[in-house]
């Protein structure tokens, strides 16, 4: 197959303004990694699945504020028996002009929920009924109130198309000895279709004429590249090669603003970050007291110890000065987007040394002590300054810390095979971006047997808190479930679960003449883009 | 050719790779691990265990080993976890891009290189030269990264000349996709064979400027002058020529080398070559393309080596002797 590689780039290098008024609806935006599959069910990376969201349909979809609204079901009702019905949209084909049917839902369903990559979110389905034409029943192993926002993560494939294809099973890791069909090839209801798919180099999408929602952009070609590196990646931008970057360094901010012809958007990540405090062992882990012997005791598991730490750590100053403006401070294990995220809840703890100071005595660290923060180099913005300036920060009541910086892979495996950490920095979202699934993942005390607290690396325990959320997954009423998210913030943050940073912003740059909003899934929604022309 | 010669030669080269093959077995593991890049930190954990077992990464490292070893003796070398695609397929696709940017920097660092060290070897007294060697040393001491990003500044966002990433169009000939026939192509290789090529000027220029000195106070060379023949040819018909054998030598070295080390200058240009590729299953644990990747380049050194070594052998009967 020959490489028309760059048919574009070519004229590029050399009439770069002419190039851009001859494709006046053609976006070329560029991002730090390529997908990695067109297969929806088979990766969990989230860069992937934002650009393979713009081929492949989720049966509920997530608006520009992270509200639930319909997607390829227009309705959504629980129906006891841990079921929730869900009604089709008709008129809706494939890319292939096939319609979408009852089946293919049902079979996508079933798809997904058997793929090991999403096991946490959609491993307690059992099965996908079809009840009639326009009529699909979900039941799970355990009823399932958050089963809607997870649906925002469930794409629809054709179930002909995958049987003639040979990819009715998601590829299998270990068997598998050749490229799956589903690779570079998809076949979605989306309002693009793949017109070619390069691993690891590009891809190139064509406006789906027959989609059944309305464009609100006028994108009809989108052409995606990877570029690793950051300054190579403004380069593009700036030279005119691409029209809009995803990841932008914030250092960089600066200098395309400051560019005429090119602008900055901005919005905040479904992320939060923090600092997470061992709440289990009897002893933590690399900690010293101050002559350099190991403390024979877990300072961390004292929630004045907790709170002495949450007091010297000024997040507005890490936001203002590390993050340059480009996050929002939290006091919550949530932020805006989450679903039963709490805003009245906020409260701005302050900065209080004295009172740090005297919580420390009080814990009987007078002198302070000294510990190790283990800190993900990459995968977050800045994480190596958020962990130098808390360093610096927690130096002023006596803590001295000592930043251990770990690549991702390293960190990862600490935490997973471990984990071996008793403080430590890190992002989270939960698994679908509802704040009950950051409490059964992230805040309920671990429990190997039923797979709740998987997530939860510090090994933070709290009683009340873990009967908090065993009544809130058997919870269907709104109301009582908005009193219950409020009930298991508000024991967070009482017991200081965590320090809470804040939520960064995913940063975008891109030429004047293109129209693109920021959302929280990082997803560039081409259906919704404008590219002027100048 | 002495057939013992040759077989401990060839036997070496196999005890490197062999050793090299174990190193990098073990290097995805020591950097993370498999199953969490793949499965993310939200996984539970039976869904985990039934990777790992599926995957057969809960099997003793040496069990692992030796399957590989069997696989990879018959061109198998399995499927890149995060590619899902054949990890044959990836580096055979991946290999030309390479190749291409590595060749043309040695062709580009021997045309400039060669010629610096002659005239600095000539003109060995003059400010010039000492200018040239001084420069040289900048040259060898700059990081690469950081001229690649100064020529995409310069040539692609201030002048807009030249394409900041990517290879450009290709064209297929055969299974071999060449970025050289295009004229975009072409406009995409100059900027990294260029960063990829200024280290090895400065190499190329020194070793010239010593061989060629050394040369220069050769008998043959003061018969030539006293028998009256004039310098332009003195200098290039029989003083370089006797020089550049030992740059032919370095220069089989160096393609090696620059393969290897292409990976910065890919990683700025995103040169769709095995550099990129190599640094991408880094940050994932993806071990079957890191360990091919790194066996691949084994081979590669080791077989040049070897080359070198029999090339010599039939050159220079002393080294066989040596040798025994």
């Amino acid at each position: 197959m020959p490489k028309s590689h760059s048919l574009i780039l070519a004229g590029l290098a050399l009439t770069t303004v002419l190039a851009q008024g001859a494709f006046a609806e053609n976006l070329r935006y560029a991002g730090a990694t390529a997908p990695l599959t067109f297969d929806p069910h088979a990766t969990n990376d989230f860069v992937t699945t934002a650009i393979a969201r713009q081929t492949y349909e989720s049966l509920i979809e997530l608006n520009a504020k992270s509200q639930l609204v319909p997607g390829l079901a227009t309705q959504w009702e629980y129906i006891d028996n841990a079921a929730w019905r869900l009604t089709l949209r008709e008129g809706v084909t494939f890319h292939d002009g096939t319609p979408m049917t009852a089946e293919d839902v049902s079979f996508s369903i079933m798809r997904q929920a058997s793929s090991p990559r999403y096991k946490s979110l959609f491993g307690q389905i059992t099965e996908a009924n079809v009840v009639d034409a326009t009529t699909v029943d979900i039941v799970t192993a355990q009823p399932d109130a958050v089963m809607p926002v997870k649906l925002s993560l469930l794409f629809v494939m054709s179930k002909a198309w995958a049987e003639a294809n040979d990819v009715v099973e998601v590829p299998d890791l270990g068997a598998a000895s050749s490229e799956s069909y589903s690779l570079r090839h998809a076949n979605g209801t989306g309002p693009m279709k793949l017109e070619l798919q390069v691993p690891g180099e590009r891809t190139v999408f064509v406006r789906n004429d027959d989609w059944w929602d309305d464009f609100t952009g006028n994108v009809d070609r989108a052409e995606y590249v990877a570029i690793t590196s950051a300054p190579t990646r403004l380069a593009a931008l700036l030279s005119g090669e691409v029209d809009l970057i995803t990841d932008v360094p914030l250092q960089d901010v600066v200098r395309v603003e400051e560019t005429a012809g090119f602008k900055v958007a901005d919005g905040p990540q479904r992320l939060y970050m923090g600092l997470e405090m061992d709440g289990t062992r009897d002893v933590a882990l690399a900690s010293f007291d101050k002559n350099g012997q190991p403390l024979d005791s877990n300072p961390f598991k004292d929630v004045r110890v907790r709170r002495a730490i949450a007091l010297a750590i000024d997040n507005e100053a890490i936001v203002s000065r590390v993050m340059r403006g480009y996050a929002r401070p939290i006091s919550m294990p949530a932020a805006p987007g989450f679903q039963g995220y709490a805003e009245d809840l906020e409260k701005d703890l302050g900065v209080d040394l004295e009172e740090s100071k005297r919580l420390l005595a009080e814990a009987g660290y007078p002198d302070g002590f000294r510990t190790t923060l283990n800190c993900p180099l990459e995968r977050y913005v800045n994480t190596e300054e958020i962990c130098r300036a808390s360093a610096s920060l927690l130096a002023r009541v006596g803590i001295e810390v000592t930043v251990n910086g770990m690549v991702w892979p390293e960190f990862a495996r600490m935490l997973v095979n471990g984990p071996d950490s008793s403080f430590h920095l890190i992002g989270a979202l939960g698994n679908s971006g509802d704040v009950q699934d950051v409490f059964g993942a992230i805040l309920h005390t671990r429990d190997d047997e039923s797979g709740l607290g998987q997530q939860n690396w510090a090994m933070w325990s709290n009683t009340d808190f873990d009967a908090v959320f065993e009544k809130l997954v058997s919870t269907f009423d709104p109301d009582e479930r908005a009193a219950l998210y409020r009930e298991g913030l508000r024991i967070a943050q009482e017991q200081q679960h965590a320090i809470y940073l804040h939520q960064p912003f995913l940063i975008w740059a891109m030429a004047d003449k293109v129209d693109a909003s920021v959302r929280a899934d990082s997803a560039v929604v081409l259906s919704d883009v404008t590219v002027g022309t100048e | 050719m002495n057939p013992v010669y040759f077989a401990r030669r060839v036997g070496h080269a196999v005890l490197v790779v062999f050793i090299v093959s174990l190193i990098a077995f073990q290097l995805g593991e020591v950097i993370g691990d498999p199953v969490t890049a793949i499965l993310g930190l939200d996984a539970p954990a039976s869904a985990r265990e039934a990777l790992r077992e599926q995957m057969g990464l809960d099997q003793p490292w040496p069990v692992r080993y030796l399957a590989f070893i069997g696989d990879a003796l018959q061109g198998e070398f399995g499927m890149s976890y995060r590619a899902q695609r054949p990890v044959a397929d990836i580096i055979v696709e991946r290999i030309p891009a390479t190749v291409e940017l590595a060749i043309s920097a040695l062709i580009l660092s021997l045309w400039i290189g060669i010629p610096l060290g002659v005239v600095a070897a000539i003109w060995r007294e003059s400010c010039w030269a000492s200018a040239l060697m001084t420069g040289s040393v900048v040259g060898v001491s700059l990081p690469t990264f950081v001229v690649g990003i100064m020529l995409i500044f310069v040539f692609s966002v201030q002048l807009g000349m030249l394409p900041s990433f990517g290879r450009g169009q290709t064209v297929a000939i055969g299974a071999w996709q060449t970025g050289l026939l295009t004229a975009s192509g072409l406009a995409a290789l100059i900027m990294p064979a260029i960063s990829l090529a200024i280290s090895q000027v400065a190499l190329v220029a020194r070793l010239v400027r010593a061989e060629m000195l050394e040369v220069l106070r050769m008998d043959y060379i003061r018969f030539a002058r006293a028998r009256g023949i004039r310098d332009r040819v003195v200098h290039f018909r029989h003083a370089l020529r006797n020089t550049l054998l030992p740059i032919i030598t370095v220069s089989g070295i160096q393609i090696g080398y620059l393969i290897a080390f292409a990976v910065v200058v890919e990683q700025v240009f995103q040169w769709p070559g095995l550099g990129t590729m190599f640094l991408a299953a880094l940050t994932e644990s993806d071990i079957p393309v890191i360990t091919a990747f790194l066996m691949l380049i084994a081979c590669l050194f080791a077989g040049i080596n070897l080359i070198v070594d029999m090339l010599y052998a039939l050159a220079d009967p002393r080294v066989r002797l040596a040798e025994g």
